[in-house]
């Protein structure tokens, strides 16, 4: 067991990592927002948590907070004007605010180091400090999802007139997920920061952006297991097909295209629905109430 | 040296406007914001090339050929990735999720068949001709580009406005259910947008690819992120808006290279972008109509 957990420590770990990111795209998808924006707020968390590590030599849990905060502050700040628009708008919208982001980490290289990125940060973080982050994250968003504002989210997300004529305020809700999002992505890329030893602007390009949302649209957007889900799927397929290396793309590609047409809900929310529907039919069998 | 700029300013301007054309069509009609765009010009840029370098054809035929290959990806990526979702009724997200899957593929295909290569046009395919006035240097080939881009716009006013197939393809952008009430084929009409929509990247592709002298298989990627603020700044669907947004971001770009750093260019352009959805966000040319499909009150 030893053996095996060292041997697959960092799998693990990227792993929960891509399960926070997920975390991140999950509460805006569910909310009905169509933000790209995580892994412009991861950017910015791990920035902030490795030039508090490098530079100032501060503490990991300060530098955590620090991370934490940016990426609550940076959701906050790009929720004023995008609340109100509409959904591509508000995709177009994040993605520049990725391009921003990269551009500013690419080229002020007095705090950033430029394209080199910030390297021999300490590791503080291990495989537990990142399981207790997406178990507390992940509980934390089961809880809300379950309370008013996951029930609001859900509405906004099927139908904007219902959820309207609902009394519900859609540019409120949105705002909030887009802070949870800030948030979860922030403390993710601190985590990463202190997990990995550098960090790279480049990472936290395009490239994750479509992992992340490939990740939720096939894992689910309802329940808190979709991005679970497709967080390890996404992660174990390109060890699995390492043979093809050149090919990842074109397989990455086709399970976002395939899941969106054939599997709109997404893996786990299906299943789910199914498994409801078969205790639903066991249950009726067992009271042997027919009904028309 | 400020005029100087300015008329580079056009020039990289007119080629946002050009490649925003057919981006903006698709979604103005079919509201789809096609992320595969930038490799459907890709290809069309790459059909052009192959067309030269194995039949050695000339530089309107390249043109054409490059038309003819961008239509044609851009038909079938229409109907493998957006027809399946148009016939379920999904929402706007799924298009976005099914183009970026499109584009990933198509970007892959494409680095495989040229080995991440970058190519370049021979190099005797349009004559360097240079001219010079009142002190400002332009070549014939970014001439005829602005002329090109200005050809376009006119051809396809004319096509949308003046035309029955253009009021068609109006009628379905307003609604699709309706069009199909009196008559109107919106299977055709998709097919039409979208030929149209990649034969304009495709012709874009070939004369970008024979400006910059470099054809690769990432070359639709920044044009691609430029074209979502040209669009935003210009307004939804608009095509007039489409140019103007392009000579403007095209300027703008231009002089924060010149006299900041070029460095800063990227942040500036994608922060006018914020700036525009905070101020306006339909955009210079986005009528009333449209304010109803940008923002929620």
């Amino acid at each position: 067991m030893i053996g095996f957990l060292n041997s697959y420590a960092p799998l693990l770990e990227l792993a929960l990592f891509n399960a926070l990111l997920a975390f991140s795209q999950y509460v805006v998808l569910r909310a009905g927002v169509f933000s790209l924006g995580t892994a412009a707020f991861a950017a910015l968390g791990a920035y902030a948590a490795a030039i508090l590590a490098t530079k100032l030599a501060m503490p990991t849990w300060l530098g955590l907070v620090a991370a934490f905060g940016i990426g609550t502050l940076a959701g906050a700040l790009v929720a004023i004007p995008l609340a109100r628009l509409r959904g591509v708008f508000q995709a177009l919208a994040t993605l520049a605010l990725v391009q921003i982001v990269l551009s500013i980490t690419l080229n002020w290289v007095d705090l950033t180091e430029g394209a080199l990125g910030i390297n021999s940060i300490p590791k503080t973080v291990g495989l537990v400090g990142m399981l207790v982050a997406v178990v507390v994250v992940g509980y934390f968003l089961a809880v809300i999802g379950s309370s008013s504002i996951g029930r609001a989210f859900d509405i906004i997300r099927e139908d904007e007139t219902v959820a309207v004529s609902l009394g519900i305020s859609v540019p409120k809700h949105h705002m909030i997920a887009f802070i949870l999002s800030g948030a979860i992505a922030g403390l993710a890329g601190g985590l990463h920061a202190y997990n990995s030893y550098s960090i790279t602007p480049n990472e936290y390009g395009f490239n994750m952006l479509v992992i992340v949302l490939a990740m939720v649209v096939l894992g689910g957007r309802v329940s808190i297991w979709g991005p679970l889900v497709g967080a390890v799927i996404l992660t174990v397929l390109p060890e699995l097909l390492r043979g093809f290396q050149e090919y990842r793309m074109v397989v990455q590609g086709a399970l976002l295209m395939v899941s969106i047409v054939f599997l709109p809900r997404g893996v786990a929310d299906t299943a789910l629905a199914a498994l409801r529907r078969r205790r639903i039919a066991t249950a009726k069998a067992k009271t042997g109430t027919v009904t028309a | 040296m400020l005029m100087q700029q300015l008329l580079n300013g056009v020039v990289v301007g007119s080629v946002y406007g050009l490649f925003a054309l057919g981006f903006t069509l698709i979604f103005g009609v079919n509201h789809i914001m096609n992320m595969a765009h930038g490799t459907v010009f890709m290809w069309g840029a790459f059909a052009g090339l192959y067309a030269v370098m194995l039949f050695d054809v000339p530089f309107p035929v390249a043109v054409l050929i490059g038309a003819l290959g961008g239509g044609t990806v851009s038909v079938v990526l229409d109907w493998v990735a957006f027809r399946p979702l148009r016939k379920r009724g999904a929402p706007e997200f799924s298009s976005i999720v099914s183009s970026i899957g499109a584009s990933l593929i198509l970007l892959s295909l494409a680095q495989q068949l040229t080995a991440t290569r970058v190519m370049r046009f021979p190099f005797d395919i349009f004559p360097i001709v240079v001219f010079s006035f009142f002190g400002l240097r332009i070549q014939l080939l970014q001439l005829v580009i602005i002329g090109i881009v200005v050809l376009m716009v006119i051809g396809l006013l004319y096509y949308l406005y003046r035309t029955s197939f253009g009021r068609q393809i109006r009628s379905v952008a307003f609604s699709e259910s309706t069009s199909k009430l009196l008559g109107i084929n919106p299977f055709a009409i998709n097919f039409q947008v979208f030929f149209i929509s990649g034969a304009l990247a495709g012709i874009a592709g070939v004369l970008i690819g024979i400006v910059f002298n470099s054809v690769h298989f990432m070359m639709g990627e920044p044009l691609l992120l430029r074209a979502f603020v040209v669009i935003i700044l210009g307004g939804l669907g608009s095509i007039p808006g489409a140019l103007i947004a392009g000579l403007l971001i095209g300027i703008i770009q231009t002089l924060t290279v010149a006299y900041l750093s070029a460095g800063l260019a990227d942040a500036i352009v994608f922060s006018a972008l914020f700036l525009v959805l905070l101020v306006r966000p339909t955009g210079l040319f986005g009528g009333t109509a449209a304010v109803a499909r940008v923002t929620r009150r």
